[in-house]
């Protein structure tokens, strides 16, 4: 029957975020009633190794908003192009029109709303499936009402939306909430962004949100305007649904610095609107040619996903707890352990998209078997890329392919540089000492000429297609001699050694010191 | 003259003042839209009971001003009395859905539902408080001319165009209402401005196509009409199916209209035409399947089933398009036995008809091909 469309990212907007959001879902799910009901969440441009913001909050969500959820993940490189032109990380017009794209197109009608919001049927015994269903083609908007933050964040059990709706329907009357704000035409209602409920055909004939809309504020007044002007009339649903909203204006919000707030002109977007269409964007809003993941929180999850990739490579431990130190005399061993080391690289990509395609430079031959086959069973399809100049690894892995550095460089989106010692037995004590045989010294060479000329080239031998800078992922560099090469030219946080990983991009370091890195890097033999 | 008639005489003027508006502005009303008029004053006034009154008249003369109703559903529902209130609103939103709306392949505003009596005032309101901008204007203009106030609308319109001279989308309103008053010389001038700027535009070459049949220039008509159909994408069956049928092109609309009735079963236009478009081109056809429903066009579906008489038909068609849509139909049925009755009723729609009708333009065609 009908599609609601959020947006969002995993970022901390505004006040208690994650218990809004979760009290939000959990409620609009409540009142889904009709099996093709969804709720699509886009998630625009949350960092790739971080999880989509649903997929952080899941487990405050029920089952059902759970079942009802399709996540669609906008990726950084996808919003890169337009960076510059606006001071958000998270835009509303691409957001909802990505998601409109790819609605289900059984359903009739689109709800656009926030991840605040709840939806009460003023009849108890009606879904919100059951009140669209019945209502004529049309587009209609609702009052919204305030919570006051002291009352959702205290009383509201995040993980009951039944009962949630119920004290609502108490507190509504106790507390005087509901109060209907009215506005000029076509906005009709003050706040109107938060019930929007209009047909999907009418959604495609006027070409979605306009997407010229970059700086924030008065989309929803935009739609109004435009459907107002395609309908003719803008519909209440009072009579039907009340609409709350978790005010949550004790912190502001990034998009909100009050009078000085940056926003989209209200001349150009609603006063000076004269058509419903948004023709410039006709065949291109919601970015039809562009591949959107989808995720879900009922099935192949990032979790399922991570423990079906390192049950396939490592084996439970038998021992209660295993040692390592990081006093300062062990600096030059390099020997790790690396059933408990892998769990902490998966961790670094599991967030990838699956096509990513990932450049391994190692030195241990059972790290990179035990990746590999960890990578293909955590359902990656893209392939990982090995430097042919890496000698002593094994061939002929599956879904791994090997060919001089300089033609994989510019096909990676990702990289891991293994800083351990190939002779390295599985049955060795962990940093007792040990040293390095010539052998090991020779590859370690290899591993860092190649880290640092990949780091140094990473801007110009990125693939076309691509505008953000590429990860680095370094294994095995925390308190050992590859700790200050590593971070010498990846902008990496301080970890703990005990994950054994470090990650981020290519620094930008402009001073003298950092140029002259980043020459002899580029130039290293 | 008595204080009522000087009232009466400056009503009009009241807008100019609303802001501040009182009780004590409001002038005595004589039809329903001048009652809904006062309820919605007294309405911001804060007077509940004053309001609710004036929308009961307006209601009591007017029983299917839509707009009165539900705004009385909702002071109702404000006072608590939301189990009548439900009713109310439900009451309004089958009145809208029930107000007949234009062929989907003419422009936006000529395919909604409704009276507009709400808009006409709320953005008279919204144009007299956010001045010197075009939507205010534009989207009163529109409100007034799905009223059918087309002359109050040009001017509405040409306020947004002193804004923003030569606008293409207001332009094309512009000769939207031109055509309505039936100045279809102005209107095509207009049009040509819009099409100049926007060569694809899809809803104006369907206005400049009506106004050129209205002037008698059917080649350039179908011209407009033909280009509209290559532009339409083929999701927009009703539309594409409309605008082939106004060509008379009946394959296409045959087939078109064969797809939206799939979409929308229910639509008794769509197989009215079907029908109609599958006869002229000797298509078989499935049995009638009359609809439940038996308000307009239910009679001229009783008609192609042979349930009902010529004299039925024309005794239901009670307004001009009715009976232009009547005669199309009665046109179609005699064509083969007696081309010469199909003439005749077809000649009165290509005199009398209104050119926005669909049946005007495919009657005029068809008389073009029967040599008139």
């Amino acid at each position: 029957m009908f599609s609601v469309i959020l947006y969002g990212r995993n970022d901390s907007h505004g006040y208690n975020l994650h218990k809004r959001a979760a009290i939000s879902f959990n409620a609009l799910a409540e009142v889904m009633s009709d099996p093709d009901d969804e709720i699509l969440f886009v998630d625009y441009n949350t960092p790739d190794d971080h999880p989509t913001f649903p997929e952080a909050i899941h487990d405050t969500l029920t089952d059902k908003a759970k079942k009802v959820m399709r996540i669609l993940r906008v990726r950084p490189d996808q919003h890169a192009h337009l960076r510059s032109k606006t001071h958000l990380v998270a835009l509303e017009a691409q957001s909802r029109n990505v998601a409109l794209r790819r609605s289900n197109p059984r359903n009739r009608w689109i709800l656009y709303t926030n991840t605040d919001m709840l939806l009460v049927p003023r009849d108890e015994r009606e879904s919100l499936s059951d009140i669209l269903g019945g209502l004529a083609d049309g587009f209609y908007q609702v009052p919204r009402f305030e919570i006051p933050e002291m009352l959702w964040e205290a009383a509201f059990d995040r993980r009951d939306p039944a009962g949630n709706l119920a004290k609502l329907r108490d507190w509504a009357v106790r507390f005087h909430l509901n109060q209907v704000v009215h506005n000029y035409m076509p906005m009709k209602y003050d706040a109107l962004g938060d019930f929007q409920a209009a047909l999907r055909e009418d959604m495609f004939a006027i070409h979605g949100f306009d997407e010229s809309m970059i700086l924030g504020w008065h989309c929803d007044s935009n739609l109004a305007a435009r459907l107002a002007l395609y309908r003719g009339r803008v519909d209440t649903l009072i009579d039907k649904v009340f609409g709350y909203h978790c005010d949550h204006t004790r912190v502001a919000a990034a998009n909100n610095k009050g009078r000085a707030t940056r926003m989209n002109d209200q001349d150009q977007y609603i006063w000076n609107v004269a058509s419903p269409y948004v023709p410039a964007q006709a065949e291109s809003w919601g970015w039809p040619e562009v591949e959107i993941e989808e995720l879900r929180l009922d099935r192949d999850t990032a979790y399922q996903r991570f423990t079906a990739g390192l049950t396939s490579t490592i084996v439970p431990a038998t021992l209660p707890f295993t040692t390592t130190s990081l006093e300062w005399q062990l600096y030059e061993d390099l020997t790790y352990d690396l059933p408990h080391t892998l769990p902490f690289v998966c961790d670094q990509v599991v967030t990838f998209p699956r096509s990513t395609a990932i450049l391994v430079v190692a030195t241990r031959p059972d790290f990179l078997s035990g990746f590999a086959k960890a990578w293909k069973n955590m359902g990656f399809t893209g392939p990982v890329l090995v430097p042919e100049e890496c000698e002593g690894l094994p061939q002929n892995l599956e879904g791994v392919e090997h060919a001089p550095f300089s033609d994989l460089l510019g096909r990676a989106d990702l990289f891991i540089f293994e800083f351990g010692l190939s002779t390295q037995m599985p049955s060795e004590p962990v940093r007792a000492g040990r040293a390095m045989a010539p052998v090991d010294r020779k590859r370690l060479r290899v591993v860092e000429r190649l880290f640092k000329r990949a780091a140094a080239m990473e801007a110009e031998t990125r693939p076309p297609a691509r505008r953000m800078p590429r990860r680095f992922i370094g294994v095995n560099v925390i308190y050992n001699k590859f700790w200050t090469i590593f971070t010498d030219h990846v902008g990496a946080n301080i970890n703990p050694f005990c994950s054994q990983v470090l990650a981020g991009p290519p620094r930008q370091d402009d001073s003298v010191k950092g140029k002259v890195l980043r020459f002899r890097a580029r130039h290293a033999l | 003259m008595s204080t009522s008639d000087i009232l009466q005489a400056i009503g009009p003027l009241a807008r100019l003042w609303r802001r501040a508006a009182s009780p004590g502005d409001i002038v005595q009303p004589e039809g329903a839209e001048q009652h809904y008029r006062n309820g919605l004053m007294r309405m911001r006034g804060g007077n509940i009971d004053g309001a609710i009154e004036e929308f009961d008249k307006a209601i009591a003369r007017m029983p299917t001003l839509a707009d009165a109703v539900v705004a009385r559903a909702e002071l109702l529902d404000s006072q608590g009395k939301s189990a009548i209130a439900r009713q109310e609103y439900e009451r309004a939103r089958r009145l809208w859905a029930e107000m007949p709306a234009g062929a989907p392949d003419r422009r936006y505003l000529y395919r909604r539902h409704g009276n507009f009596a709400f808009e006409v005032e709320a953005y008279d309101l919204v144009r007299s408080n956010v001045r010197n901008k075009i939507l205010p204007q534009l989207a009163h203009g529109n409100a007034l001319l799905g009223c059918g106030r087309a002359k109050e609308a040009l001017n509405s319109y040409e306020r947004a165009l002193r804004v923003k001279p030569d606008l293409p989308e207001v332009l094309a309103l512009k000769g939207e209402a031109l055509s309505a008053m039936g100045r279809y010389e102005e209107a095509v001038q207009a049009f040509d401005r819009v099409l100049t700027a926007f060569l694809s535009d899809a809803e104006t070459l369907n206005a400049r196509g009506i106004a050129l049949m209205a002037l008698g220039r059917m080649a350039d008509a179908n011209a407009d009409w033909r280009r509209q159909l290559e532009l339409l994408p083929p999701g927009q069956s009703a539309a594409r199916a409309c605008v082939a049928m106004r060509q008379a092109n009946y394959e296409v609309a045959f087939k078109e209209f064969g797809l939206a009735l799939a979409k929308e079963p229910a639509n008794a236009y769509w197989q009215l035409y079907r029908m109609t478009a599958g006869r002229l081109i000797g298509a078989s056809l499935d049995p009638i399947a009359l609809p439940a429903e038996r308000h307009w066009p239910f009679p001229l579906l009783a008609l192609r089933a042979g349930q009902a008489t010529e004299q039925d038909v024309l005794a239901q068609g009670d307004t001009p398009n009715r009976r232009a849509e009547a005669l199309f139909q009665l046109g179609v049925l005699a064509l083969a036995g007696n081309p010469t009755v199909a003439r005749g009723y077809w000649a009165e729609i290509a005199e009398r008809g209104a050119p926005m009708l669909i049946e005007y333009a495919a009657a005029r065609n068809e008389l073009a091909r029967l040599g008139s």
